[in-house]
Formats: C-alpha cells, sequence, structure tokens
C-alpha cells in the first residue's frame, strides 16, 4: 500500500514528474555517452600501444630498463615459465629479443630496433594476419625478417630485397648479418612503424650471439584482469633481486598521465551535471514536500507512523529517479553498443594528432555493464541524499501546525 | 464507564503582550455510548479541547486520562501510536487521502494496524455500505460530492474500531440534505455499534441530535446537558 500510495503520488503532478524524469534520463544518457566514449578512447589507446606490442606486463634483467643493451639479457627457466602461466588471469607469455641495429642498404642507412619473436606466440598479442601488408609471416627457423611499412617506404624496400645489420652482440661479439625481407607489416603506430624490423627469435639470438637469452618477457592478460595483481604475483614467482616487473603504466608513463589528465577533466563535467541535476531532484523534492505539509499532518493525526511517511517520500523519489535512469540505460545502451561495434572515426586536425601520437583516430565506445550500473547507482544516491530534507521535515512535524496553514 | 476523563486541563497561547486561555481548568467525563455536542460562540476553545483529548495537542497544565492512562505524559511517537488505536478522527474538510479510493481510504488505519486483507476487504465493505457508499468504493476523493467525502471521512475513523470518534465540525460545509444524512449514519453507529462521538459545531439541527450537550465559553465549562 505504502508503495501504491507513492506511485500514485509520483503521478498527482505529471508534468513535474515528467520534467524530473526527463532531466535524469538526460543526466544518465550523458554520462553513459560520456564516460563509453571516453573510457573507450584510452582503451583503445593502451590496446594501440599496449595490447598489441608492449604487453601489459614485462620481465626484464635488472638494468634492461634503463640501459638497453644485449648484455642485459637473461635466461628463463620452463619451470618459471610454467608457474608464471599458472597465475590467474595470465592469457599468453612472449619471449623477445631486443636490439638496436644500425641498418642499411646500397644506398640509406638507418638506426632500427630489431625484435626476434616466437610468431605463434606473438600472434595471440599482435594480430599479424590482419596487420601484414606485403609477403609472408616468419616461421620459426627461418633467417628472413619482416619490416614495418615505414621502414619499407624509407628504404623503398619490397619482398625479396635484403637489408645489412650491424648492431653489438653479447660480451663484446660482433653482430653482423644480411637479411632477406619476406613481408610488411603495419604496427598501426607511427613510432613502431618507423623503427621495427622483426625476425624469429633464435635467428635475433644467433645474430647477437646470446644462445637461449632473451631481453624481454612479456605477459599478456585476459581482458578485465587487473596487470597490477598480475605483475605482484609474478613477482612472487622469480627472483627480483636481479628482474624487473614492470607494467604498462611504468613502461609509458606518458600514456598514462594522458589518460588521468584527461580523465580527470572528463569526472569534472560529469560531477557538475550530476549537481545540476542533483539540485533539479531536490527542487522536485522540496515542492512535493512543501505542498504536502496539510496532507502530511492529516496523515500523522489519524496515526501514520512518521517513519512510515518518511518511506513514502523516500519511495516516490526513487521511483522519480527510477523511470529515469530506467529511461536512460535503455535509449543509451544501444547507442553505445552501436558505436562499440562501428567505432567513431575521427577526422581533421583530431585525428592527425592522434595519428601522429601513435593512435589510430578511431573511438570504440566501452560497452561493459559497470557503466550504465555505476552512474544510475549515482543517481539514486543523489536522489536520495535529497530525501534527508522531506525526512527531516516529516520529523520536526507537529500535525495541529502542519493542518493550521 | 468513563472512557474519557480531563483534570483541570489549561492550555494557555501567549502571544506577544497579552496571554490567551484557550482552555481553562476544564474537568469533565465522557462515558462509553455518549454522543456529545460541543458548542459555543468561535474562539471559545472547542477545536482546543478536541484537540486535547485527541492527543493532537497538549494542555499546558492539568491530565487527560483515556482508559485510565495518563496521555498528556506521552511523547509525540507514542501518541501517534495512541491515536491510531484509540481515536477515529473526522474533520471538517474530509481530509481523505486523495490518490486513494474511498474503499481504500476505509483500509487504510487498519493496514497502518497490521490487519489482514480479507479483515481489511471486509470491514471496509461492511462500513462503506453502512454509509450508503457501496457503489461508490472504487472512487477517488475528487471523485465523491463533499457529503460523500464526508461520510467516507467517517467509515474511516471507524474503521478500526476506536474507542471514540472526535469530530470538528463535521457538517460545517455539508448542505442541509448531506447534513442530515451524515446524521442519520452517525447516530445510527452511535446505537448499533455503541460508538461514542464527540463532536463540535455551530449547527442547530446537529446540536438537535446529541444527546448531551457542552457548551464552552471563554475556555470554560459553561453549561453540560444531558438529553435522553
Ligand atoms: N496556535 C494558536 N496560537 C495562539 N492562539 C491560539 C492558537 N490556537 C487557538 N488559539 C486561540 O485559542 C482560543 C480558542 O481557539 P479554538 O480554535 O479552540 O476555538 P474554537 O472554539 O474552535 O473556535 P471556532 O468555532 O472558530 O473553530 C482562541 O482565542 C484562539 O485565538
Ligand atoms: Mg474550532
Amino acid at each position: 500500500m505504502l508503495i501504491k500510495i507513492a506511485w500514485r503520488n509520483v503521478w498527482r503532478n505529471k508534468r513535474r514528474s515528467f520534467i524530473t524524469i526527463a532531466a535524469i534520463f538526460i543526466a544518465v544518457f550523458l554520462a553513459i555517452l560520456m564516460r563509453s566514449l571516453q573510457l573507450g578512447m584510452y582503451e583503445n589507446m593502451i590496446k594501440n600501444v599496449v595490447g598489441s606490442f608492449s604487453g601489459y606486463v614485462q620481465i626484464h634483467s635488472k638494468g634492461y630498463w634503463e640501459d638497453k643493451n644485449i648484455n642485459n639479457s637473461f635466461e628463463v627457466s620452463e619451470s618459471v615459465l610454467n608457474s608464471i602461466n599458472k597465475i590467474e588471469g595470465v592469457s599468453n607469455i612472449i619471449k623477445r629479443v631486443q636490439t638496436g641495429v644500425l641498418s642499411s642498404n646500397n644506398k640509406l642507412s638507418k638506426f632500427l630496433y630489431v625484435t626476434g619473436i616466437e610468431q605463434e606466440a606473438e600472434e595471440k598479442l599482435t594480430d599479424w594476419n590482419k596487420r601484414l601488408i606485403d609477403g609472408t609471416l616468419l616461421d620459426d627457423n627461418g633467417q628472413s625478417i619482416i619490416v614495418a611499412k615505414g621502414v619499407a617506404k624509407y628504404y623503398d624496400a619490397k619482398v625479396g630485397d635484403s637489408l645489412i645489420f650491424i648492431g653489438q652482440g653479447y660480451h663484446g661479439m660482433q653482430a653482423v648479418g644480411i637479411y632477406p625481407i619476406q613481408g610488411v607489416i603495419d604496427m598501426k603506430n607511427p613510432n613502431l612503424n618507423n623503427m621495427s624490423v622483426f625476425m624469429s627469435l633464435k635467428s635475433a639470438q644467433d645474430f647477437v650471439s646470446a644462445k637461449n637469452r632473451i631481453t624481454n618477457l612479456v605477459i599478456d592478460k585476459e581482458q578485465y584482469f587487473n596487470e597490477v595483481k598480475i605483475a605482484e604475483k609474478v613477482k612472487s614467482k622469480i627472483d627480483i633481486q636481479s628482474r624487473d616487473v614492470m607494467t604498462w603504466k611504468e613502461m609509458t608513463p606518458q600514456l598514462d598521465q594522458l589518460i588521468e589528465a584527461d580523465n580527470a577533466g572528463g569526472i569534472l563535467i560529469i560531477i557538475i551535471l550530476y549537481m545540476i541535476v542533483g539540485f533539479g531532484i531536490f527542487g522536485t523534492v522540496l515542492m512535493m514536500t512543501q505542498e504536502r505539509l496539510y496532507e502530511f499532518g492529516v496523515l500523522i493525526s489519524i496515526g501514520m507512523k512518521k517513519s512510515k511517511l518518511m518511506i513514502i517520500l523516500i519511495y516516490e523519489t526513487i521511483f522519480l529517479t527510477f523511470v529515469g535512469v530506467l529511461v536512460g540505460f535503455v535509449i543509451s545502451w544501444p547507442i553505445v553498443n552501436y558505436f562499440h561495434y562501428n567505432p567513431l572515426k575521427l577526422f581533421g586536425a583530431a585525428a592527425d594528432q592522434l595519428e601522429s601520437a601513435g593512435f589510430e583516430p578511431i573511438i570504440p565506445f566501452m560497452n561493459t555493464y559497470d557503466i550504465p550500473l555505476v552512474h544510475g547507482f549515482i543517481i539514486i544516491l543523489i536522489s536520495l541524499i535529497t530525501c534527508i530534507y522531506p525526512i527531516i521535515i516529516i520529523s520536526k512535524l507537529k500535525p495541529i501546525k502542519a493542518m493550521n496553514r | 464507564m468513563n472512557v474519557i476523563e480531563t483534570k483541570n486541563i489549561s492550555k494557555l497561547y501567549k502571544q506577544a503582550d497579552q496571554e490567551i486561555r484557550a482552555l481553562d481548568n476544564v474537568t469533565i467525563n465522557f462515558k462509553q455510548g455518549e454522543f456529545t455536542a460541543i458548542v459555543g460562540p468561535s474562539g471559545s476553545g472547542k477545536t482546543t479541547f478536541l484537540n486535547s483529548i485527541g492527543g493532537l495537542d497538549s494542555p499546558t497544565k492539568g491530565q487527560v486520562l483515556i482508559d485510565n492512562k495518563d496521555i498528556t505524559k506521552l511523547n509525540s511517537n507514542q501518541l501517534i501510536d495512541f491515536r491510531l488505536t484509540n481515536i477515529g478522527f473526522v474533520f471538517q474538510s474530509y481530509n481523505l487521502i486523495p490518490v486513494l479510493t474511498a474503499k481504500e481510504n476505509v483500509e487504510f488505519i487498519m493496514l497502518m494496524q497490521g490487519a489482514s486483507k480479507s479483515k481489511r476487504d471486509k470491514r471496509a465493505l461492511e462500513l462503506l455500505e453502512a454509509v450508503g457508499l457501496k457503489e461508490q468504493l472504487n472512487r477517488r476523493p475528487n471523485q465523491l460530492s463533499g457529503g460523500q467525502q464526508q461520510r467516507v471521512a467517517v467509515a474511516r475513523a471507524l474503521a478500526s474500531k476506536p474507542k471514540f470518534i472526535l469530530a470538528d465540525e463535521p457538517t460545517a460545509n455539508l448542505d442541509s440534505s448531506s447534513t442530515a444524512n451524515l446524521l442519520d449514519i452517525m447516530s445510527r453507529l452511535n446505537e448499533e455499534e455503541r460508538m461514542t462521538f464527540i463532536f463540535s459545531t455551530h449547527d442547530q439541527r446537529v446540536i438537535d441530535r446529541a444527546n448531551r450537550i457542552i457548551t464552552l465559553e471563554d475556555g470554560k465549562i459553561l453549561s453540560d446537558i444531558n438529553v435522553k
């Protein structure tokens, strides 16, 4: 009956209820869309940089990050690999040897990063098939290389051409080799595209005379698992005296800072939005209370407990909010999903800016449930806070005074 | 047996420079089944008196005993419970709950008391029939005339089987035929259910139906007449 009374009370002033519901709807709708866009954009940025190449967590030999030198390489045993693999949320472990080389053909030369990879493991992280523009993928025993598209463009090289690499090998050994190009890849990131060359792990280890040694152990995670927690667990499995365990935030702090700063701006806008809506809801609750003081006086006179009256007012407020939130969910969800599967494509200056920073100029909206749930919850919380007003008024209400007005 | 006893109740209102004695040492008893009219000129203290014995207002001085229990000692939450179980109220301006139908209004107090659905249904129908509104049970107050609304209010007041019913000028907003109709119903309920009614009024036709007439003036009892 209390619920029935509350529900009917909501519709006593239809126009006001509609306006309030509309305001709540717009707030929820905008908040969900904004957050889906922002978080989706960040996720895409992280995916571009982290998910597609550096991985969420990496293990290096101590000192490697400061001095990326083949002498700071390490060996990793099967038992360590197995124990890392068993950590919950770890989806893939990739061994890499990375080293800087001076490359040249007959006419030009250029500094490049050579990465020795295990093609099969690497493919679980990076969608090589989709990114390969020309040629074929590596095989584990081959002696050929795949160059990123910027490198191919620099040398004006095609599949079948060769590049010469000169570098420093392990413990002062000479590292020299000539490698035919068997493929060209688009790393979807200008920096990587201008610097990257790939060969099989084995031929990279041969090149630097460091059999069985690697420089980076890349650990990829399953979606929704927290990389910091995984990194903590990894640390417990290895000798942290001689190894560094780094998350992507530590490896690319600029990206993390960029996201944090942008995110703070977004949250500020949403806080302002919620404050406006909060006052809107409060205004309605205030009127709902003030115009019915006489009625409250009657109800208390005939024996209605004040607590029950408060509950009715809370129900009324929640109904108003709930309808608005629900409509907000129902309308925003298909839109969010549409832009999740059909990302917004940016163009013009914004697109150029993103691209030059190494990101794809697209925004796939984030469509996880927690976004609408969080924002629905916040609005309901705000409306509950506004209920403090009628609760105070009712608790102080003297029935004959209220009825004498 | 006395349902209500007041012992020297006074109510003082302090206003700016002067003191108003709305009730001045009123000592009076009411017995089960009485049908009492409280009369007197405007400002004589009728409303103040009804509010005092109804636990809506506390007298400045004196005791109000309902079934030998002094209600002036109760706090405001205890008074709400006390009113819920002991008193039926009928107001001058009906004061039905606007969003509830006639039947739901009658059920409302029983619901507050935690009566079962079947019990509420039965009693509400019985009372609406008694006040002649069986046909209108699903109407909301704004679809009923003033007289009909007041009859619903009487049914509501009776629903919880209170010890007595207080009505402050219940017919003041009604035309003469609605007044007559309401009085018929009230006096029949008074006879059939032995329900105690105490009402204030200015209306001579209402006074004529009472079996006890108390006249107030300046907060004092001027006369107290039994007319059987
Ligand atoms: N809240 C109040 N503050 C100050 N004085 C009050 C208050 N309520 C009532 N009074 C005074 O107390 C006296 C009694 O008022 P009360 O309302 O009981 O009279 P009444 O007999 O019901 O009058 P009426 O027939 O006009 O309804 C009046 O003089 C009135 O002005
Ligand atoms: Mg009065």
